[in-house]
């Protein structure tokens, strides 16, 4: 075996132009990889983190039913108390918030917009002093300041304020129907912009002081849901069970749901995007591996002689097997090395700086919940995959070739030109 | 020690079987120094593969040492041709990346031999065969008769019983040739091992100790001298 891994690493330098450009291949095919598999991986986690600081919490209590027909966010359907629920919440060292989500239709006037008009919309109304717990809006404003508990007051998220050319100060009217099917019209007056990182939510964020809506809505001592922000660390859907028996022992009619089952259409879209980029990374992959099977097709085709010379003198189909497979490793490792040290190196840029995208983000909706700035994240596992995976694929492509040089008969090896 | 009965061996040339060897028998006995010769096409080569169990028959039987090659599977037979032969090649077929010491101790490599015994070993049969002070020298850097020289000093280094040679000096000068021959009957006399060389060179089969002359497949002479 040493002998093999010697005559394989002398026949590495023997075609030193090939054996660089075909670990240059495997170099440059790891090196997107890494950056391609670190930006996907640091987007999910910023999706995660802002999908649950900004719009569904780590988990969220809502009456038994109103997940079902959530699309029409119907106020009958809501939690008792939700005061009393929050406050056992507190005592077991839960932070939470309730709030309330309608529908409404945004009525805008021309003597503020230019001219006068209505869209459909979908209100939040917060506690002004519980949420900042849950959700992370306090450092997100942009302008003005946020709503305060019992006025007509709005606040509105960036995109939306662009798209409407809104600004602090304008009056808007919310129509909707109360709890009961009465309707009902709220004058507003806009006193904030936010610009937070999740681009959903800035582009479609409207959010009024609960209990100024309760009172419009027939909703006092309701509300449409609970959320409950965990740390970090915790397993979600253990804490999950955890709120689920405390929810009812202090009495019926609630479900509780984590932000995975919140986000069930994200996590999906997310899977299929990440289906999509499995499929140009193993593009890029298969692209090394015709680049290293072409080369040890080249190196066993001009040595062939040489191989009928060793099987002439008694070495055996194992060991010429390995000593070409050694020699791909050798080259896989080599562009390994390359590959993962320069795809560190440009990750500490993707990482840190990060690819603006807020072009592409402000246009179109990718699922993605980060606003503008890619940035990658180290995962130290898949940087060690993509470096034995690069040596192990370039000492696999070899075989065949090899396999075909072997069965050749040593005679035709001898007399090959 | 190895007989050659009505060895037949056919080969495809597109729609046409050449026949390559029509019905050869050969006694070889042990420490032989013979010569196999003839004209192209006559079946020299043929008959060395077959001997070195590196090509198969189509007919008759080769014994080499009371074991029929016909009977060996692949396996024993790289096993046989491990322990038993060593091969010398017209083009010396060395190893380019590999120094003199690297191209002949591979040889023990593949025997599972001592690193030690390797070294020592090695370092005497290159002495032998005049090469000393050059063993860290690659073939490009040597002549084609110190290759030669390797290639001898790699067939026989393993102690083999018995030395294929194919046209070992058609690739060298008449002086250059002549040294091998030298070298290789002095190795034949000093080991008693038995050499078995190809040529259509007369000053080569001048050499020979028993010459064996082919035409189209079949012998047509077996001198001793």
């Amino acid at each position: 075996m040493k002998f093999l891994v010697v005559l394989a690493c002398k026949n590495l330098t023997r075609y030193k132009r090939r054996t660089i450009i075909t670990a240059v291949t495997i170099a440059i095919g790891l090196m997107l990889f890494i950056l391609i598999d670190s930006i996907l991986i640091g987007v999910d986690r910023e999706s995660v983190r802002n999908l649950k600081w900004y719009e569904t919490s780590s988990v969220r209590i809502m009456a038994t039913g109103y997940w079902e027909d959530r699309l029409m966010l119907p106020l009958d359907v809501s939690i008792d108390d939700p005061y009393a629920k929050v406050q056992l919440l507190r005592e077991h060292g839960y932070d939470a918030t309730p709030r309330i989500m309608f529908a409404a239709d945004l009525i805008l006037y021309s003597e503020d917009f230019g001219e006068d008009g209505n869209l459909p919309v979908q209100v939040t109304a917060v506690d002004t002093t519980l949420d900042n717990t849950v959700f992370r809006f306090e450092d997100t404003l942009l302008e003005g300041r946020f709503a305060e508990s019992g006025k007509n007051e709005l606040v509105i998220g960036s995109w939306m304020a662009e798209d409407l050319q809104a600004k602090v100060g304008y009056w808007v009217t919310l129509v909707t129907r109360g709890n009961g099917g009465f309707f009902e019209a709220m004058d507003m007056q806009i006193v904030g912009i936010v610009n937070c990182p999740n681009p959903n939510v800035n582009r479609s964020l409207l959010m009024v002081p609960i209990d100024t809506v309760a009172d419009y809505l027939a909703m006092e001592n309701l509300a449409t849901e609970i959320d409950i922000a965990l740390p970090e660390s915790a397993d979600t859907d253990v804490e999950a069970q955890a709120i689920t028996r405390l929810m009812a022992e202090s009495g019926k009619g609630t479900t509780v749901m984590t932000w995975k089952d919140l986000a069930g259409d994200y996590l999906a879209m997310m899977q299929a995007e990440r289906g999509g980029s499995s499929t140009m990374l193993f593009l890029v992959f298969l692209i090394a591996a015709v680049g290293i099977s072409n080369t040890m097709l080249m190196v066993i085709n001009e040595r062939t002689r040489e191989l009928g010379m060793m099987r002439a003198l008694g070495m055996d189909d194992r060991s010429i097997h390995w000593l070409f497979m050694l020699e791909a490793g050798g080259i896989g490792l080599l562009g390994s090395s390359i590959g993962v040290a320069l795809g560190m190196l440009a990750n500490i840029y993707i990482v840190q700086e990060g690819l603006d995208f807020g072009f592409f983000m402000r246009e179109m909706d990718m699922a993605y919940r980060v606003q503008s700035i890619f940035r990658g994240a180290w995962s130290l596992r898949s940087i060690l995959t993509t470096f034995f995976s690069g040596i192990f694929l370039s000492m696999l492509v070899a075989w065949i070739p090899t396999r075909r040089a072997i069965r050749m008969d040593i005679p035709s090896c001898l007399r090959h030109q | 020690m190895i007989q050659v009965q009505n060895v037949i061996r056919n080969y495809k040339a597109g729609e046409t079987v050449v026949k390559a060897l029509k019905g050869v028998s050969l006694d070889i006995g042990d420490g032989e120094f013979l010569s196999i010769a003839g004209p192209s096409g006559s079946g020299k080569t043929t008959l060395l593969n077959l001997i070195g169990c590196i090509d198969a028959l189509d007919g008759g039987e080769i014994t080499i040492e009371g074991q029929p090659v016909s009977g060996m599977d692949k396996k024993t037979k790289t096993e046989f041709r491990r322990n038993n032969l060593g091969f010398i090649f017209q083009t010396y077929n060395l190893i380019p990346v590999l120094s003199a010491y690297e191209n002949v101790s591979f040889v023990l490599s593949i025997l599972n031999i001592p690193e030690k015994e390797i070294e020592e070993r090695t370092m005497r049969i290159l002495k032998e065969v005049g090469l000393e002070g050059m063993e860290h020298r690659r073939p490009d850097r040597l002549s084609g008769g110190q290759q030669q020289r390797i290639a001898i000093a790699r067939a026989l280094v393993k102690n083999p019983k018995i030395v294929l040679a194919d046209e070992p000096t058609a690739n060298l000068d008449s002086k250059t040739g002549e040294e091998i021959l030298k070298l290789m009957k002095e190795m034949n006399r000093k080991y008693h091992t038995t050499f078995i060389f190809s040529t259509h060179d007369s000053m080569v089969m001048d050499y020979a100790a028993r010459l064996v002359l082919l035409h189209d497949g079949q012998i047509v002479s077996d001198e001793r001298r």
